[in-house]
């Protein structure tokens, strides 16, 4: 259940504020212009601040945290549908991370090329074989230089 | 026999007449047209390409004040530097900006004194010149008063509140000790007394490097150079009226390694502004005290070492070191060739040198820094060998404690590095 929770605001005199079973979920993204090595790029949630973020990661998991600034991007609100009412595309808290310790990090490729080469033997290897000679008999005579069959006796 | 020649039917008397002019020089001919160059007001390539050369044939035959203000004229967006850094890994960053290469150590003129002199006994400090053992004990006391009058004998009513330790105790301190120190050591330093010591001056440097293509606006897909702006402010600083002698030949800087950042320099973190640009050395340009000695800089209560270790940056305490000295080192050693007149389309003909010394009262580091280049923008940098060099020292601790007015563990060492650097000279 997604209840609507205020982090309570800290007033002089109050108790350290601890959170222990956070609420908050961090999204690793690709950055979108290029980075220095050592900057990690992250969508948080809006309601985490800097210390917010590098506390979780330093707890949670682990990392060591340099130093982290934040950023809100606003989600457009331009585009109309097709009862020409105002589309908003939410707005989202961006986090750059640098990590501490000279640690580098790269953001992995997670759709790699797959070789298109078929299996031996197998049905794709013989219909895309099929295929090409059907175009290479639809071509015309080399020795015609790109002539058409239209002239010709 | 006269068929035997190949002479035609009529003999043309021109045949003697062009031998007559063969050994003869060519008259010069006065060109009666003007050159053929670009035009200078269409709007094309050609003609952008002939007024940025008019502009710059302009600056090289101005005089120094002109040059000056012609070089710093037009405002733009430019990127503030600031030596004294939040930023992570600056120093990298600064190298790269300012093509400077660091050599952990100092130069072999003061390395190899201060290796043999850590021990006490004033016996062995015979090796600075000038200076010998009694003297060095009088500058040890000096030192010692210095330190003692700052931290015990000062009646300081309040101690000092949030973030205003190192402005109210050690800016005094290293006041005292630098005024001191430089006033003790004008009788073996004749340099000295003719030298100005102020305190915090401004000195401001302005200089391109690098290019980008504009993402966006009226001027996209232009190329564009980055500007960069130091304006810093040392605790102290002593100008010369004649300049130090260089550390290395220049030629010897071709082989040093500068790290190469590709990314834009906003990404450090590093913000643009535009305001009015300033080369400044700390004294205005007919000041007869025009090359630089040495600075002071105090580094501020946001930076200090136990603040770090509080935020886990320990690491980050002597990059921080290192990128102030580098920006303001470079910051100076530029504005006092541009008094000179040199920029970036006229290189250095001779390494300006200066020095630093970066402390937060107890920990001192030493840096000295030679500018061999300052053409640092993209079309005098294509084929600029040299590159400019950075040497710094670890911190080192001056004393232990201070306890019932008596200095424990006053490191000679580091005196000894401070009298060699304020004694430095041609």
């Amino acid at each position: 259940i997604y209840i609507n929770i205020i982090v309570p605001i800290y007033q002089l005199g109050n108790p350290q504020l601890r959170i222990f079973r956070p609420n908050w979920f961090l999204t690793l993204v690709r950055p979108g212009k290029e980075q220095p090595p050592d900057t990690a790029q992250f969508r948080v949630p809006m309601e985490m601040t800097k210390y917010d973020v590098k506390n979780y990661l330093e707890k949670i998991y682990n990392v060591p945290v340099g130093v982290v600034r934040t950023r809100i991007q606003f989600g457009s609100n331009k585009k109309r549908n097709h009862l020409n009412q105002k589309v908003k595309k939410p707005d989202y808290k961006v986090a750059y991370v640098q990590l501490a310790q000279g640690q580098t990090f790269t953001f992995p490729d997670v759709f790699p090329e797959k070789d298109q080469t078929p299996a031996e033997g197998s049905m794709e290897e013989m219909q895309n074989k099929f295929m090409e000679d059907e175009k290479q008999r639809q071509k015309l005579d080399p020795r015609r230089g790109g002539v058409t069959e239209w002239f010709g006796l | 026999m006269a068929s035997r020649c190949k002479l035609p039917l009529l003999f043309p008397k021109s045949l003697f007449k062009n031998l007559r002019f063969v050994h003869t020089e060519a008259a010069v001919t006065q060109p009666s047209y003007p050159p053929v160059v670009a035009s200078l007001t269409a709007k094309s390539k050609s003609a952008r390409l002939r007024q940025i050369d008019e502009q710059i044939q302009k600056i090289c035959a101005s005089p120094v004040e002109e040059k000056l203000s012609l070089i710093t004229r037009i405002q733009r967006q430019k990127f503030v530097v600031y030596p004294q850094t939040f930023a992570r890994n600056a120093d990298r960053w600064y190298q790269h900006f300012t093509k400077t290469a660091y050599i952990p150590g100092l130069p072999e003129k003061f390395s190899v004194d201060s290796g043999e002199g850590s021990s006490p006994s004033p016996a062995d400090q015979t090796e600075i010149t000038g200076i010998d053992g009694d003297a060095f004990a009088e500058i040890r006391a000096l030192v010692t008063r210095v330190i003692l009058q700052e931290h015990c004998h000062m009646n300081k009513k309040r101690k000092p509140y949030v973030y205003k330790h190192q402005e109210q105790q050690m800016g005094p301190f290293l006041k005292n000790l630098v005024a001191e120190l430089t006033y003790s050591l004008a009788k073996y330093n004749p340099l000295l007394l003719s030298s100005s010591l102020d305190f915090s001056p401004q000195v401001n440097f302005y200089w391109r490097r690098g290019q980008r293509i504009i993402p966006k606006g009226h001027r996209k897909g232009r190329l564009e150079p980055f500007r960069f702006q130091i304006d810093d402010s040392p605790h102290s600083q002593i100008r010369i009226t004649q300049q130090l002698p260089q550390f290395n030949p220049m030629e010897a800087s071709y082989t040093a390694d500068v790290p190469l950042v590709p990314l834009a320099p906003n990404l450090m973190p590093l913000f643009r502004r535009q305001y009015d640009n300033h080369i400044f050395t700390g004294a205005k340009l007919p000041d007869p005290a025009c090359y630089g000695h040495t600075q002071f800089h105090l580094v501020p209560d946001r930076y200090h070492r136990d603040r770090m270790l509080k935020q886990q940056q320990s690491d980050q305490v002597e990059v921080f070191l290192r990128a102030n000295a580098l920006a303001s080192l470079f910051s100076w050693t530029g504005a006092q060739a541009a008094y000179q007149g040199f920029w970036s389309h006229e290189d250095v003909c001779r390494p300006f040198v200066s020095q630093a010394v970066i402390t937060d009262g107890h920990f001192f580091s030493f840096f000295c820094y030679q500018l061999n280049t300052v053409a640092l923008s993209v079309e005098t940098d294509a084929n600029n060998p040299r590159k400019n060099l950075l040497w710094g020292s670890q911190s080192q601790q001056l004393f232990q404690t201070v306890q019932d007015g008596e200095v424990l563990g006053l490191n000679d060492g580091v005196i000894k590095l401070l009298v060699q650097f304020l004694m430095n000279r041609p």
